[in-house]
């Protein structure tokens, strides 16, 4: 930092991200409070040690191979050539944002006073890591193991969502130059993904016992804490809003970016470096978040559970534009995701005999779909790239956001990266005998010698005498 | 419908037109959508204000006592 504007800038720039990671945690304790909520009583602790115990392992995979991923995968590899150095290899030479830096060996991944920004990034990353495993775990409690469910969590908080960020949701990724895909707020980066990753799970582990009776109907197995899943999901829409901020750059100089001549243009801007407002964004995440309560609460009859997540739904469906969606385009769309998630996840309930236990599939897998699909006719023709504007499967210029774009994306998000993999790794684990808990267990309750220990404790303690 | 089809071209405009809207239809669609989100805010009213009638008329004709709900309470 050698003039006082680069180091405002940096260190405005690495609080801002240090801010947002810290909002962003409470994402995770709302799931934490969400799912337990959701849960049995007999189920509770376990249920709550699955969500909390993901944080370690998704954060030190992240830092071993996570993050790393992130920055060598951008062209494929050999899909379309990198903007840095003209090659569809791993980006892994010495350009300026290359994976090189980001191996665990790397002296960036630490204190250094030549570096301020990679380990906030790094940390706003892995948040949004956590909640794409987050996101899987609440669809497949009170009956997996804990352990199947760590690999899982791994496989996609530090593996699959960081391929799918590389390819989508980076300045570098061939489906920005190839499809002109657009996600500004990860409605398939994030949301699609975990939401088909579960789905895949949920087909191979199979519904709760008592789920469906021998007929084939659906029984409901609502919340059994309304409160806790209320706070939750509050304390999930607080964290969104973090990671909305998180997903921006604050300040950025575009004029020198862009190469144009003498021309200074400071904003704030997506993550593919387009500008936005987060006045503008601020807009949207409400009116979204607003359309997505109103359509859940009339689709779902005024239910707590669907209103609360139908709010989330809105969000999420109007986030893949709404760095540039009109606040009452994003409270539409919202509402649109929000009606066509609630019937699909009936309909596959019923059809498939999946059960997604708190509808998170739903949620964020066919919402994020949607949005995408959406996203792809509303912005249709708007750059997916301030670089260079091209046309389809060209590869080495950026194509137009455009309705098959977006679509072919949603897919590569949904299934390809989502719901094949997490099958393929629940077949494995199935296969190895190690995806669910024993019947006995989970008809007794995974809690239940907790429960019969803190009742022996508790008459020990109060037949006391002193 | 799209106000920019490509930044740096859009970014080279006199700085007040580049300090404008870029939304979908900006400058020809703020009144359709005005209107449509009140048909849709007065239509929500219509149909949830409706639902709720039906539901507590439902629940009213069944009667129920004021410690009827202690039986419906899980705790397991």
């Amino acid at each position: 930092m050698t003039d006082q504007l680069a180091a405002l800038t940096t260190i405005f720039t690495e609080f801002y991200y240090w801010v947002t990671v810290v909002l962003m945690f409470l994402i995770h304790v709302g799931f934490c409070m969400y799912e337990v909520g959701a849960s049995r009583y007999k189920h509770h602790q376990h249920t709550l040690m699955k969500n909390t115990m993901l944080i370690p392992l998704v954060t030190v995979t992240w830092f071993l191979f996570g993050w790393w991923i992130y920055w060598a995968f951008p062209t494929g590899p050999g899909l379309a050539p990198s903007i840095m150095n003209e090659s569809t290899a791993l980006i892994t030479d010495d350009s300026a944002f290359s994976a090189t830096w980001y191996t665990a060996t790397s002296e960036l991944m630490a204190v250094n006073l030549g570096d301020h920004i990679s380990g906030v990034f790094w940390a706003a990353f892995l948040l949004f890591s956590w909640t794409a495993a987050s996101i899987v775990s609440g669809a497949i409690i009170e009956r997996i193991t804990t352990f199947a469910f760590g690999i899982l969590a791994i496989a996609i908080g530090s593996v699959f969502w960081t391929i799918d960020a590389a390819w989508g949701w980076h300045f570098d990724g061939w489906m920005l130059k190839l499809l002109g895909y657009h996600d500004a707020y990860a409605s398939g980066v994030i949301h699609a993904i975990a939401g088909g990753f579960a789905l895949g799970v949920l087909v191979v582990l199979g519904p709760r016992i008592g789920k469906f009776s021998s007929s084939g109907e659906p029984r409901n197995i609502g919340p059994r804490n309304p409160w806790l899943v209320t706070i939750g999901l509050f304390l999930i829409y607080t964290g969104f809003w973090g990671f909305y901020a998180a997903c921006n750059i604050p300040i950025f100089d575009l004029g020198p970016e862009y190469g144009m001549e003498g021309i200074s243009y400071w904003t704030a801007t997506n993550i593919y470096v387009t500008p936005t407002t987060l006045s503008g964004i601020t807009f949207n995440f409400l009116m979204s978040l607003s359309g997505g309560l109103l359509a859940g609460y009339w689709i779902a009859k005024g239910d707590p559970f669907w209103t609360y997540s139908s709010g989330l739904a809105g969000i999420i469906c109007a986030s893949a534009g709404n760095d540039l969606y009109h606040p009452i385009q994003a409270m539409i769309i919202g509402m649109i995701g929000v009606v066509i998630s609630y019937k699909l996840h009936y309909w596959v309930e019923r059809k498939f005999k999946i059960d997604d236990a708190v509808g998170a599939v739903a949620v964020h897998g066919y919402a994020g779909f949607i949005g995408l699909v959406i996203c792809g006719f509303v912005l249709n023709g708007y750059p997916s790239s301030g670089y260079s504007v091209g046309a389809m499967w060209d590869g080495t210029t950026y194509a137009s956001i455009n309705p098959l774009g977006q679509f072919l994306g949603a897919i590569i998000m949904f299934g390809v990266l989502g719901m094949l993999p997490g099958y393929v790794i629940a077949k494995v684990l199935h296969g190895m005998g190690k995806l669910r808990i024993p019947r006995e267990v989970e008809i007794a309750g995974l809690d239940y010698e907790m429960m019969e220990d803190a009742k022996s404790d508790e008459k020990a303690v109060s037949s006391a005498t002193r | 419908m799209a106000t920019v089809t490509n930044w740096i071209d859009h970014l080279n405009k006199p700085a007040e037109e580049v300090a404008g809207a870029v939304y979908p239809g900006a400058g020809s669609s703020e009144g359709i959508l005005v209107i449509l989100a009140i048909i849709l805010w007065v239509g929500w009213h219509i149909l949830t204000a409706k639902s709720e009638s039906d539901e507590l008329e439902r629940l009213a004709r069944k009667r129920y006592g004021a410690n009827d709900h202690k039986s419906n309470i899980t705790d397991w």
